[in-house]
């Protein structure tokens, strides 16, 4: 895999800017939660980069094995993943392929449901900014490290 | 006071449909406008906005697409540039290299979901623009692919006039 772009080199503020962006996202949200967000955008996004890197944070954080991989198939198998997790995910889902189509009263209702409007502000803070590594990493293409 | 999109209000008085998510997520509004700062540094207004408005078009965003064909027009961009830009493609150098570079990354940037960002593309750009302004170009379509999912997902409405 070449690489492109050190972004952190040519534009540090943006980069910058990014890491506050993170970090004002992940506050008040459950880090198990956060990293099944974060592995569901970076499938839909197709980003080798963030998959490598949110799948071995997933394992770091003792999620078990099964739900990142069943995750591009989450509503086959609902039973594996909370109401929580499956609000949020249909939430990430819908926010990333606004190409297709709009954010869905139902899929925003699920989640305005299920999380306090704190906890859901979180959610798609959460969802918007691993959109935008997504595609940081996928213009820039970072050497994908070998484990 | 902010003004956003011509409305000069508060961040908790926006017209959103769903959430105040400013009000429940005052860290994000601070961090957003920080990533915009730094992503509009040394790209000229004009390209700025041909990005900001070609990838609204692209992700549905109706308040994105109203303040920023103002924006393009108050930076003096033609009503024909703006008025073609979906099919900026067919109109030949209408757009000029660097602008048409930028549109074709921009695009890819923000339609992920149906491929990659393709080495022609990518080598379009970097043949056009210096590293620092690739950088910002980027920069410039990841952000606004940010805010357009803000503003979609809390049903941000535009201003009637």
């Amino acid at each position: 895999m070449s690489h492109r772009l050190n972004l952190n080199r040519v534009s540090p503020e943006v980069y910058e800017a990014m890491v506050t962006l993170s970090a004002a996202a992940a506050k008040d949200l459950d880090p198990e939660l956060a990293e099944l967000i974060k592995i569901r955008a970076s499938q839909m996004n197709h980003c080798a980069f963030c998959l490598d890197m949110h799948s071995a944070d997933a394992r770091g954080r003792g999620i078990s094995e099964q739900k990142p991989t069943l995750l591009p198939a989450w509503e086959e198998v609902q039973a594996v993943y909370t109401e929580r997790e499956q609000a949020a995910l249909a939430l990430t889902e819908e926010m990333t392929d606004l190409t297709r189509h709009h954010v869905s009263d139902k899929v925003y209702a699920r989640a305005h449901a299920a999380f306090s409007e704190r906890e859901l502000g979180q959610v798609i803070a959460m969802a918007l900014t691993i959109n935008a590594w997504n595609r940081i990493g996928v213009t820039t293409r970072p050497q994908l490290p070998r484990h | 006071m902010v003004s956003v999109g011509g409305m000069t209000t508060t961040l908790d008085n926006l017209p959103t449909t769903r959430l105040k998510i400013y009000k429940t997520s005052p860290e994000l509004y601070e961090a957003m406008m920080a990533l915009s700062n730094a992503a509009a540094k040394d790209v000229e207004p004009e390209l700025g906005e041909l990005i900001k408005i070609r990838a609204s078009q692209i992700n549905h965003c109706a308040f994105c697409l109203d303040m920023h064909t103002r924006d393009a027009r108050k930076h003096g961009v033609s009503d024909q540039k703006l008025d073609v830009l979906a099919a900026w493609q067919e109109a030949g150098d209408l757009y000029t290299e660097r602008e048409r570079a930028a549109l074709a990354l921009t695009e890819a940037v923000t339609e992920l979901g149906n491929g990659h960002v393709s080495d022609e593309v990518y080598a379009r750009a970097a043949a056009v623009f210096t590293e620092r302004e690739l950088g910002q170009v980027i920069a410039m379509a990841v952000t606004i692919n940010a805010w357009n999912r803000i503003n979609v997902t809390i049903g941000l409405e535009p201003p009637r006039r």
